[in-house]
């Protein structure tokens, strides 16, 4: 049952670090360090940043990211999910930890959430 | 040690077929995986990594409890149910589950008869059930491993989609769930039911799941 419930996704002991990596984050962004916040992208979503003619420290400085305090984290295979008081967060796991792929994005039904940075 | 090989040689064909099968199944699901990963703007993952997730689990997870739940029916519903012709049947006038004599226990277990047999009580009824038993066992528990692993690579899928994860209860009546299930349950259903007609007309010569290359289509529960 033990491996089950690892399977299962649960009490991963993965919840912490991705938790952390939002709030650093939302942390460089609210400080107005925007290449230590684009440091904390996946690879495709700071392409996507990059791509706009501010770059990526520019453009991810001009959003209004909002964050707040942490209200759930849920970690599902190399997949997290960080809810914000403010935002929701989705991360993912590389080798050297977990990335940001998707910020600032708001529930819309069953349809994927629409996120200001990644899609 | 030849000579134990020979007279277990038809478990280590098919505990042998099975380790390969399921070793192929791991380095072609890693390698599908990863390139699922790839596309979705993801990191790849090493095979131990990937022998132990949630994806490999449901997989493994979803054909068993299938395959066990084939046997499990396939036992339990030929005591009651007949097929006239089939060498998977009894006899019509056969159905049910027998008495002492027929099943040669209790008082007409012979001298080297399993000691439950002999037995009465609630041991000869546990042993009298006890392939049904292990097997439906191994069908719950497959199918609860199933639903497990399917909702932790149902949920990750999820977040890699920007969507939100569900519960246990959320994904047991999600359609992936169902999908996953009835399409492993149609295809071996599909193949009892080949087997038990194609039998009555058609012949292996020297397979016991086969009648007798000249026996009759008319007779049933002949074995070779």
């Amino acid at each position: 049952m033990a491996v089950l419930a690892g399977l299962a996704g649960c009490s991963s002991g993965e919840e912490t670090p991705a938790q952390q990596v939002a709030e650093r984050f939302y942390s460089a962004v609210g400080s107005g360090q925007g290449t230590a916040a684009c440091g904390l992208l996946a690879p495709r979503t700071a392409e996507q940043m990059r791509s706009d003619g501010a770059g990526c420290a520019g453009s991810i400085l001009q959003l209004d990211l909002s964050a707040g305090g942490v209200r759930a984290t849920q970690v599902w295979g190399g997949e997290a999910q960080v809810r914000l008081a403010g935002d929701t967060v989705f991360l993912h796991r590389f080798s050297r930890g977990w990335l940001v792929r998707a910020a600032g994005c708001s529930p819309r039904g069953e349809q994927p959430y629409l996120c200001k940075v990644g899609s | 040690m030849r000579r134990l090989m020979r007279g277990n040689a038809l478990s280590l064909f098919f505990l042998v077929a099975f380790l390969l099968a399921l070793a192929g199944q791991s380095i072609a699901g890693n390698a599908d995986y990863n390139a699922n990963q790839i596309t979705d703007g993801g990191a790849p993952v090493s095979w131990i990594s990937y022998v132990s997730s949630s994806d490999f689990a449901v997989d493994v997870a979803e054909n068993w409890q299938s395959e066990y739940l084939q046997f499990l029916l396939f036992i339990m519903v030929t005591v009651w149910l007949v097929q006239r012709g089939s060498p998977e049947s009894k006899k019509p006038g056969e159905e049910g589950e027998e008495g002492d004599e027929d099943q040669k226990s209790g008082p007409y277990a012979e001298r080297d008869s399993p000691p439950w047999a002999k037995a009465g009580g609630l041991r000869q009824m546990l042993y009298g059930n006890s392939l049904g038993l292990v097997m439906g066992l191994i069908f719950v528990l497959s199918w609860v491993a199933q639903s497990v692993a399917g909702t932790a690579a149902y949920n990750a899928r999820q977040l890699a989609q920007l969507q939100d994860p569900v519960t246990w209860f959320g994904y047991v009546c999600s359609a992936d769930f169902w999908n996953r299930t009835l399409q492993n349950w149609q295809s071996e259903f599909l193949a009892v039911l080949s087997m038990v007609v194609l039998s009555i007309y058609l012949r292996q010569r020297g397979s016991p799941e086969s009648k007798p290359v000249g026996t009759p289509h008319q007779a049933t529960g002949v074995e070779n």
